[in-house]
């Protein structure tokens, strides 16, 4: 891990990770901020390659990239303009401290302790030992972890469908509730229709409990 | 200098802090989604970074714990956005400041 080519990806991956990571800070559009994101998520799965991590490297893309991000950029287009923007709360204080806090604690601790010896090789054919630990040592955090991708993503279309039944029921009975309006006697638009156009004059005190618009088109 | 476990781990912290930075302070709902899955991200890095230089026999453990997180995370960020759109419907907004329904 010497190598020229190494350093380069390394390093050119880890700018590529956390200036991404930075432009979802800075940037203001809620989409832009999504796009930074997507790239960040690309150079971890670089990072990953560079620890020959091949299998997690293509699941990173596959999930993150083109699941995780895509439903996210879908739930941003959804909803309006107005609300796309990416301000901060007044926690931006506190927090960026507290970020520095944690970045220095985490490279001291990553820089100062003793990790003993390294492995020098990675280990080869990886997907074909997590394949089969996932389906022999840890099959029952499988068959959970399917569960719970059963259940959440269940629970995402319960919370996020709308009512159908509901809606035509509530137009209904607004309309109702409009046409009792335009007949304040409580009479139904039938009996309105009945009373003849021609005696005008006689239908306004026959029918003294009909509407003023309905007396009014009559004469 | 080579480069080594310290390297990754150095930046994964990096990424941690920043995750937790827009977790922390970003107004929109979506926003805050976005910083846990970078803090999530930067977990899944020091994992198979450990996974990669540590000389257990059972190395590949630690790859296979990540592949459980992507996959809670997947789960978790599909319930993040229909809770997101159903504050949205009823309250016309996302962002957190205003959601305070159940604030004490």
């Amino acid at each position: 891990m010497d190598s020229v080519g190494f350093h380069l990806a390394f390093w050119s991956l880890a700018a590529i990770t956390v200036g991404g990571a930075l432009m979802v800070i800075v940037s203001r559009n809620l989409i832009h901020a999504v796009i930074y994101l997507i790239l960040s998520f690309i150079g971890v799965a670089g990072l990953f390659l560079t620890l020959s991590a091949d299998f997690l490297a293509l699941v990173q893309i596959l999930i993150y990239v083109g699941a995780i991000a895509v439903l996210m950029l879908f739930a941003i287009l959804l909803t309006p303009h107005a609300i796309r923007d990416n301000a901060e709360t007044p926690m931006r204080y506190p927090a960026a401290i507290l970020m520095g806090l944690v970045i220095a604690a985490g490279a001291f601790v990553a820089l100062e302790t003793d990790w003993g010896a390294m492995r020098d090789e990675a280990i080869p054919a990886q997907a074909r030992v997590i394949g089969e630990s996932l389906i022999n040592h840890y099959v029952l955090p499988f068959e959970i972890g399917a569960v719970l991708l059963t259940a959440a993503l269940v629970g995402a279309i319960a919370l996020a469908r709308e009512d159908e039944e509901d809606v035509p029921i509530h137009r209904d009975s607004l309309a109702q509730e409009s046409l009792a309006q335009e007949a304040p006697g409580g009479l139904p638009e039938a009996a309105v229709a009945v009373a003849p156009p021609a005696s005008g004059p006689a239908a306004g005190p026959s029918s003294p409990s009909a509407g003023g618009p309905s007396a009014g088109g009559g004469a | 200098m080579t480069i080594a476990l310290e390297e990754y781990l150095v930046v994964a912290a990096v990424l941690f802090g920043i995750g937790l930075y827009v977790a922390l302070s970003k107004r929109n709902a979506i926003g805050v989604l976005m910083g846990i899955e970078l803090m999530l991200n930067s977990v899944n890095l020091t994992l198979v970074a450990f996974s990669r230089f540590s000389e257990s026999a059972v190395a590949l453990s630690t790859q296979v714990f990540v592949v459980f997180i992507i996959a809670v995370a997947a789960a978790e960020v599909a319930v993040g956005l229909a809770l997101a759109m159903v504050v949205y419907r009823n309250r016309h907004t996302v962002s957190i400041d205003e959601i305070n329904l159940m604030k004490w």
